[in-house]
């Protein structure tokens, strides 16, 4: 609840104009690590991953995957055949696809027992 | 105020270029008057994240951080719920941890969540109305009050399981929330018999499976799609240990567990027990809605090795789940000093629409075992407590293994039968001691 107040109050100041935009911007700094994008690595297709997987659901399902490149693919499909998402361009999808596959490969081993 | 880092994460991008953010976020583009013109998904998926439609989205300007992105997941706190883990904040997915599964009964606050959409905002019993129709002769629509009046209301405890837990343990890797293994609870639900309401409507011979229709919508907030709506076979659905339930522990139903009103088929996949019913579709086909089809809850016919490419083809829809057991105490990673001792272990055990046979506990890796004592179920589809008693000899790290034979002979493997969607995985549970001296 606290959260969510939060970012209203946070549109709110942002609504009242470009001057509040500029100074609300300005308090977030400048550093560009993981942290500052919901824990994303920095990279070509991050701000793509963040704008479109964050608009339907939450960037925690994305950081849990481990997947091939030829699955993230796959997802895509899914996402855009069964999931209503907007189909992108090619360009915009490569990028994508080539950053979760890289950042989320195979290599990422499951969290499960000791 | 202080910043979250997923409000930065957002304002740098939204900073960077408004007009951007918006198209990627959103896929808007602002108009000529600066303002932006949400339309089709975009629109669709505003409406999702902010949990209502929007009727003033032509006023919505471009570039402004959309509030309901910029929440975080610190802090998060499910109200109600107590001690879980969280895997997915939108939609929610949260488990509970092994040692807090101790209880017979799972208390309601220890329910893992497992959402697919976005849940209904009113969740009251007063106005909710069920609708049974599609291959029956006298389609029905009752109310909560109905329900209580017209059928014989009856309360089991009934073990409920994600069909994915246990997925975080595959490697390959499978798709989808990584549940460790706490998708598991046995809560007791009141309601009334699944099969009772299906005779009440009169199922024709045409009839094969169920379709269950729910009140969460879609995360992508497009009205017109249903976020998952699975059945089970018409043999299963009479059974008459599924329940439509109206409470858990005696009590109201949390609101992310299904309230005011869900099925409960015990020992299938979780999510052929729908939540927030309001209408069971009597289909003459296998049911074919969201989450039925493709590789949803489904495996291999055969087995493959992993990470095996399959064809769609070749993937059967889950049914019963396998035999399993979970260790409830001690909770893993425990130290305990004093040198050699003797120490109670405990959990449950569980066989889908079986029973429990035989638990047996190890203390050394799998080379020798003990059989744990094992509580009578206290109805069909409840899970069954075990304990045993295990003497460590001295100092030093030991891992404690228990598997459970259901009453067929199968028995927990140690190795994962991987599948390409990373369901069913019933490998026993360990958990690690230390004895100091």
């Amino acid at each position: 609840m606290r959260a969510s107040l939060h970012g209203f109050a946070l549109v709110l100041l942002l609504a009242l104009g470009g001057g509040t935009w500029a100074a609300a911007t300005e308090t977030v700094g400048q550093a560009d690590d993981a942290d500052e994008w919901d824990g994303l690595p920095g990279g070509p297709g991050r701000e793509e991953v963040y704008g479109m997987c964050s608009a339907c659901h939450s960037l925690m399902i994305v950081k849990q995957q481990g997947l091939s490149r030829d699955d993230w693919a796959e997802m895509m499909d899914w996402m855009v055949e069964e999931q209503g998402m907007p189909e992108l361009d090619e360009e915009t999808l490569t990028l994508i696809i080539d950053y979760l596959a890289e950042h989320y490969g195979v290599d990422r081993r499951g969290a499960g027992q000791p | 105020m202080a910043m979250t880092k997923r409000e930065r994460g957002l304002c740098e991008l939204y900073a960077e270029d408004p007009e951007r953010a918006d198209h990627l976020v959103f896929g808007r583009r602002a108009g000529a008057d600066r303002r932006g013109f949400l339309k089709g998904a975009g629109l669709a998926a505003l409406g999702a994240v902010v949990g209502a439609a929007l009727p003033f989205h032509r006023n919505y300007p471009a570039g402004l951080i959309p509030a309901a992105l910029a929440e975080t997941t610190e802090d998060f706190k499910i109200q109600g719920k107590s001690g879980l883990t969280l895997l997915n904040d939108r939609p929610l997915n949260a488990e509970t941890p092994a040692h807090l599964l101790d209880d017979d009964v799972t208390p309601v606050e220890r329910h893992f969540i497992r959402n697919n959409g976005i849940p209904p905002e009113n969740t009251g019993a007063e106005d909710w109305t069920l609708k049974v129709d599609g291959e029956v002769s006298t389609p029905l629509e009752l109310s909560i009050e109905d329900l209580q009046s017209r059928f014989e209301v009856v309360s089991l405890k009934l073990q409920l399981e994600c069909g994915g837990n246990g997925r975080a343990s595959f490697n390959p890797p499978a798709k989808g929330n990584q549940w460790t293994v706490g998708a598991i609870a046995n809560s007791e639900w009141t309601g009334v018999r699944y099969a009772d309401v299906l005779k009440a409507a009169g199922v024709k011979d045409s009839a094969v499976y169920t379709g269950h229709i729910g009140a969460d919508t879609h995360l992508s907030g497009d009205p017109e799609k249903l976020p998952i709506s699975r059945g089970v076979p018409l043999a299963k659905a009479m059974d008459p240990h599924n329940l439509i339930a109206f409470q858990m522990n005696g009590g109201p139903i949390h609101p992310m567990n299904g309230a005011p009103l869900r099925v409960v088929v015990p020992g299938w996949p979780g999510s052929c027990s729908q939540k927030w019913l309001r209408r069971i579709w009597v289909r003459d086909q296998v049911h074919d809605g969201p989450k039925m089809t493709g590789t949803s809850y489904r495996v291999p016919s055969y087995p493959v090795a992993p990470g095996e490419k399959v064809d769609k083809k070749d993937f059967v829809i889950i049914e019963s789940m396998p035999v399993k057991s979970l260790i409830t105490f001690p909770e893993t990673g425990v130290e305990l000093s004093g040198g050699a001792q003797s120490l109670e272990i405990r959990g449950h055990a569980w066989a889908g629409d079986r029973a429990v046979r035989q638990v047996q506990v190890s203390h050394d890796f799998g080379a020798t075992w003990t059989e744990a004592e094992l509580s009578p179920v206290p109805n069909p589809y409840a899970w069954q407590r075990w304990r045993a008693q295990i003497e460590l000899p001295q100092a030093g790290y030991y891992e404690v293994w228990a598997r459970a034979t259901d009453d067929q002979g199968a028995m927990q493997p140690f190795a994962i039968a991987w599948n390409p969607k990373g369901y069913l995985n019933n490998s026993l549970h360990r958990i690690a001691l230390r004895v100091t001296a």
